[in-house]
C-alpha cells in the first residue's frame, strides 16, 4: 500500500510537521531490534508509507479517523526495543510514534501510584520515582531503553515480577484511544488485561497508572549448581521465600560474563537472588531461609565477594554481543516443572554456543533469553533455521511447555498459548467490536495470512518450516 | 566500583591507543561501526533524541542511517536524500558521550559522529554559520574572530599586569582559552586561576598573544587536519618556554589537549594536562593551597560533558569543594559519569539555539530540585548555557567556574 495523495494530505494537514514520509525516516522505522531477514521482507509490507510523532490523545483520535476513513493500517511504536516485530508493519500503512506523547509524571503517595506516559523510558520514570523515595515494582531487563507502554504491549515480564507480577498486575488504570476514536480509562484488571500483550491491536495506550512502591534496598545473594536439573530444583526452593528477583546463568554465560565484565564467578549454574530488606533482623531472617533453600537444593552458596556489585550489570547482558562475529537471540517462558528436558537438549543441541540467562517471572515460571554466539556470519537462511531449531525445542520437542515471550509478528498466532483460549475469545469479542476494519496494528496477535499467498498463514508457515528441520 | 573499575581502564587504554596512533589511525571504518550496533537502543538517553523524539535522531538512528549512506551499490539520489536527515542529525549532537557511554558494545560512537561531519563538510553540508566560525577560527586563532591584539584585555580590565608572566620561561603554562580571553561573561575566570597560581607561588607562564584556540571547535567539528595546525603552533609555543604541564580551567581545551593533540601530534605531544580543578587539588594536598573561608551557600557541581565523559575526570574538583570549611555540598541528582548535558557543547549554539534551551532545561530543573544556591562548573560553555537558563527559570542560583569559587573560598567574598 502506497498512501493515497488525499490520505497524506489529511495527515499532513493535521499533523504537520510531525508526519514524514522521507526516504530515511521510512527505512529507520522499519525494523525493530532484529532486522528481518530479506527473503521474509518479500513477504512483509515492513516499510511503512510514513511516520508519525503522536502528541496527544486528541491527535491519536483523529489519527484512527483518518486510518478508518481510508482503511489505512497503523503501528504503534514505543521504544522499539524488543525484537517479535511487534511495531512493525505488516500490510505497511502508517506508524504511530508515541515517544512524541506528551510527558506527564504525578506520584499518588497514598495510592501508592505513578501517572504517567506510556512513552516514558524505565530508567527515567525509575529516576524520577527514586528522587521521591518510591520505586517501579517491576521493570524489564531493557530497563534504559523500553518504554512503558511498549511493556505492556508486549505483555511484558521482568526484574521484580516474582514478586510483583508482569505488566498486568502493575497496572492500576489504562487510558486508551481505540481504534473507532473512542477514549475510554480501564481501571479493572478484566479490561487492563485486554490490553497487556496485545500490541496495540485493540488501541493505543495513552496514559498508564502504574502502581508503585517505596524504594526499599536490595540484599543480594548467589548461589552455583552443578547441573540444570540441581538448579531448576533450586530455584523451585528459593522462589518460596519471596525474592524480588532470582536471575541465572549457564556456565557458558558465566564464563563470557567474567571475561567482558572481569568477574571470578565459578564456571557452574549461578544464581543471584535479590531481596528487599528494610532492617537488619530481615536480612538475618532472608540469610537463614536463603542457606535453607540451596541445602534442599544440593547448591553451593557463593561468597558475598564474588558478586559485589553484580547488580550493576543486570541491565547489561547484551555487552556480551559485542565479543562475538555473529549472534542470535530470542526469549521464551518455560516453566521449572517440565522444563529439564529442554534444558538438557538445547545445551547438548549447542553445545558451546548457547548462553542462557534467565529470571523468575513467578514462582513456578521463568524467563529465559537464549544467546546463540558464532565466530563466523551467519547466512541469513541458517539464521533463520536456527531460528526455527529454537522454536521447535522450547514449544513441542522437549514437551517443555514453553511459550513465546510476546506474540508480536513472529509468533502471532500464539495468543491463545500464552493468554489461554478464555481470554484469547474476550480478546476476540473485543477486536471485533472496536476495530472491525482490522487498521490497528494488523498482522500480530492474530496470525496474518501471506502476501501474495493469501490462503496461508504466517503461523503456519512457521509451524511447516519447524518441522521439516532436520536434527543431526 | 567494578563497573568504574571497568570504565577507567577502557579509558585508559583509550588514551593510550589515542597516544600510539598516528595521526591517520584515529579514522574508524564508520560501516563497520554501524553494523556493529546490536539495536538495543541504550543510547536513547540522547539528550537531543529525548527532544526531538524522531529515531532519525537516536544515535542508533544515526548509525542506521550510515549503513544506508555508506552502504554499496546506494543510488546518489538516495544518498543525497539520506545524508538530509543525517548531517541535519549530526549537528544536532551536543557531544556529550552520553551515548558511547552507555554503549553496551563500546562502540566509539564520538569518532563516527565526528568522522560524519567530515563527510559532511567534503560534502560543502555545513551550516552558514558553522563555516563562519571555522573560518574565523581559521583566519584569526580565536572563536569570535576577535584580533589577536584583544587577547590579553581580560587581564587589563581585571587590573592585572601579565607583562612579566607572558612567554617566560617556566615549566607550567596557564592556556586561558577564547572563552576566557575574549568573552565578557567569563571575565572572573581568567583572573580567578592566575590569582590563585599567583597565591600559591606556582611559577608559571601564559602564552599571551601567541596563544592560539586550541582548537577544539574545529575538532568537534571533525577537522582534524585543520586542527593540527592549532595543536603544532601551540605546542612549538609551550616548548619554546620549557612548558612540562598546561593547566586551563577551560574543558572543551582540556579535551584538545587530552584527546585531539594526542591524535594529531602523536609523541610530540608530551605535555602533562590538568584542569585547574586538578592543581588545586594537588596544591591543597601539598599544602600550598588552603581554602579558609567559609562559604555558606549550599553549593553543587555541574560535571562538564568534556571532563567526566570525555576526559574520565571525576573525582578533582569534588575533593576541592569538600576542603571549602563547613560546606554544604549537595550532588545533582544525575551525577559524575551519568551528569545531564547542559546542551550547549558540540557547536549545538550554532546550529540551533532553542534545541539548546530544550536541553537545557532538564539540567535546570535538577539544579532547582537539589535547592544549590550556587551551581559550579568547569566549563565556559557550561557556565554560560547554566546562566541562561537560571535566569530564563527565574532561578536564585549564582553560577560560578571551579577557578571563582576557590579563590572566593581562599580570600573570603569581596
Amino acid at each position: 500500500m502506497t498512501l493515497k495523495k488525499t490520505t497524506r494530505t489529511r495527515f499532513t494537514r493535521y499533523l504537520g510537521k510531525n508526519f514524514r514520509d522521507d526516504y530515511t525516516t521510512l527505512q529507520i522505522y522499519s525494523r525493530d531490534m532484529s532486522d528481518l531477514p530479506k527473503v521474509v521482507k518479500l513477504f512483509v509490507g515492513n516499510l511503512p508509507d510514513g511516520v508519525i510523532q503522536v502528541r496527544n490523545t486528541e491527535d491519536m483520535q483523529k489519527i484512527y479517523e483518518i486510518a478508518n476513513e481510508t482503511r489505512v493500517p497503523i503501528t504503534q511504536r514505543g521504544g522499539g526495543t524488543a525484537g517479535f516485530g511487534g511495531s512493525v508493519p505488516y500490510k505497511k500503512g502508517v506508524v504511530v510514534d508515541t515517544k512524541g506523547l506528551e510527558s506527564h509524571f504525578l506520584v499518588d503517595p497514598l495510592e501508592l501510584t505513578v501517572t504517567t506516559s506510556p512513552s516514558i523510558v524505565f530508567s527515567d520514570l525509575q529516576r524520577q520515582l527514586n528522587l521521591e523515595g518510591f520505586s517501579l515494582c517491576s521493570y524489564p531487563s531493557s530497563f534504559h531503553s523500553a518504554t512503558v507502554g511498549g511493556w505492556i504491549a508486549h505483555g511484558g515480564y521482568g526484574i521484580g515480577s516474582i514478586q510483583y507480577g508482569g505488566a498486568n498486575e502493575q497496572i492500576a488504570a489504562l487510558e486508551v484511544v481505540l481504534p473507532n476514536g473512542e477514549r475510554k480509562r480501564y481501571s479493572e484488571l478484566d479490561d487492563i488485561s485486554l490490553f497487556v500483550g496485545s500490541h496495540g491491536t485493540l488501541g493505543t495506550i495513552t496514559e498508564v497508572v502504574l502502581k508503585i512502591k517505596f524504594n526499599i534496598p536490595l540484599k543480594h545473594q548467589g548461589c552455583t549448581f552443578d547441573s540444570p536439573s540441581e538448579m531448576l530444583k533450586g530455584l523451585e526452593h528459593l522462589s518460596k521465600i519471596n525474592p524480588f528477583s532470582i536471575w541465572f546463568l549457564n556456565p557458558d554465560h558465566v564464563t563470557s560474563f567474567n571475561e567482558v565484565f572481569g568477574y571470578n564467578l565459578p564456571r557452574s549454574y549461578v544464581a543471584i537472588i535479590s531481596k528487599e530488606v528494610s532492617f537488619e533482623e530481615e536480612e538475618k531472617e532472608f540469610n537463614i531461609l536463603f542457606n535453607n533453600a540451596i541445602r534442599a537444593s544440593g547448591g553451593q552458596i557463593l561468597d558475598r565477594r564474588y558478586i559485589e556489585n553484580i547488580w550493576d550489570f543486570r541491565f547489561k547482558g547484551f555487552s556480551l554481543l559485542g565479543e562475538c562475529t555473529d549472534y542470535l537471540v530470542t526469549e521464551v517462558i518455560l516453566p521449572i516443572e517440565t522444563s529439564e528436558k529442554f534444558f538438557r537438549k538445547i545445551i547438548s543441541k549447542f553445545k558451546g554456543e548457547i548462553h542462557l540467562e534467565g529470571e523468575m517471572i513467578s514462582p513456578t515460571h521463568y524467563s529465559l533469553l537464549i544467546y546463540l554466539f558464532f565466530e563466523e556470519k551467519l547466512s541469513e537462511i541458517k539464521k533463520t533455521i536456527l531460528n526455527l531449531k529454537l522454536y521447535k525445542i522450547a514449544t513441542k520437542k522437549s514437551r517443555a511447555k514453553g511459550f513465546p515471550y510476546s506474540t508480536g509478528l513472529w509468533f502471532s498466532g500464539y495468543y491463545s498459548s500464552i493468554y489461554g483460549k478464555e481470554q484469547y475469545k474476550r480478546y476476540q469479542e473485543f477486536k471485533k467490536k472496536v476495530d472491525p476494519k482490522n487498521i490497528s496494528n494488523p498482522g500480530k496477535v492474530i496470525s496474518p495470512r501471506i502476501r501474495f499467498f493469501p490462503l496461508v498463514r504466517l503461523k503456519a508457515i512457521v509451524k511447516i518450516a519447524s518441522r521439516l528441520i532436520i536434527w543431526k | 566500583m567494578l563497573n568504574h573499575h571497568h570504565k577507567r581502564l577502557k579509558e585508559k587504554k583509550y588514551i593510550l591507543l589515542m597516544f600510539m596512533s598516528s595521526s591517520t589511525d584515529w579514522q574508524v571504518d564508520l560501516l563497520e561501526i554501524a553494523q556493529k550496533c546490536v539495536y538495543c537502543g541504550y543510547c536513547s538517553l540522547c539528550p537531543t533524541f529525548k527532544e526531538l523524539k524522531w529515531e532519525t535522531y537516536h544515535p542508533r538512528g544515526i548509525l542506521e542511517q550510515i549503513r544506508i549512506y555508506f552502504s554499496e551499490g546506494i543510488k546518489e539520489e538516495k544518498k543525497v536524500e539520506v545524508s538530509k536527515t543525517l548531517f541535519e542529525a549530526i549537528f544536532a549532537c551536543t557531544m556529550c558521550k552520553a551515548c558511547e557511554n552507555i554503549c553496551l558494545v563500546d562502540l566509539p560512537l564520538l569518532k563516527v559522529w565526528e568522522q560524519v561531519r567530515q563527510e559532511a563538510f567534503k560534502k560543502g553540508r555545513w551550516s552558514p554559520l558553522l563555516l563562519s566560525l571555522y573560518n574565523k577560527v581559521k583566519t584569526t586563532q580565536n572563536i569570535y574572530g576577535l584580533p589577536a591584539e584583544e587577547r590579553l584585555a581580560w587581564a587589563s580590565l581585571a587590573g592585572l599586569n601579565m607583562s612579566k608572566r607572558t612567554n617566560k620561561k617556566a615549566s607550567i603554562a596557564y592556556f586561558v582559552g577564547c572563552q576566557a580571553s575574549y568573552s565578557g561573561k567569563m571575565g572572573n575566570v581568567a583572573p580567578s586561576v592566575v590569582k590563585i597560581l599567583r597565591k600559591t607561588r606556582v611559577n608559571f607562564t601564559i602564552l599571551g598573544l601567541d596563544e592560539w584556540c586550541c582548537g577544539s571547535p574545529v575538532f568537534l567539528a571533525g577537522g582534524y587536519s585543520v586542527g593540527k595546525t592549532f595543536a603544532k603552533h601551540n605546542l612549538d609555543k609551550l616548548k619554546e618556554l620549557g612548558v612540562k604541564r598546561i593547566v586551563t580551567a577551560c574543558s572543551g581545551c582540556y579535551r584538545a589537549f587530552k584527546i585531539g593533540y594526542p591524535r594529531v601530534l602523536g609523541d610530540k605531544w608530551d605535555i602533562e594536562v590538568l584542569h585547574i580543578s586538578e592543581l588545586a587539588d594537588e596544591l591543597i594536598k601539598e599544602g600550598k593551597l588552603k581554602l579558609k573561608h567559609t562559604i555558606k551557600e549550599k553549593i553543587t557541581f555541574k560535571d562538564p560533558c568534556e571532563l567526566v565523559r570525555h576526559c574520565g575526570l571525576v573525582e578533582a574538583p569534588r575533593e576541592v569543594i569538600k576542603q571549602i570549611p563547613n560546606v554544604r555540598f549537595e550532588e545533582l541528582p544525575s551525577n559524575k559519569h551519568d551528569a545531564l548535558c547542559c546542551g550547549g557543547g558540540g557547536l549545538l549554539k550554532l546550529n540551533d539555539s532553542d534545541l539548546v534551551s530544550q536541553v537545557n532545561s532538564h539540567l535546570i530543573s535538577e539544579i532547582e530540585y537539589s535547592e544549590a544556591e550556587i551551581v559550579a562548573n568547569g566549563c565556559p560553555t557550561c557556565k554560560d548555557t547554566i546562566l541562561a537558563g537560571v535566569k530564563k527559570k527565574g532561578l536564585n542560583v549564582e553560577v560560578l567556574d571551579i577557578s571563582e569559587l576557590i579563590l572566593r573560598a581562599m580570600e573570603g567574598e569581596q
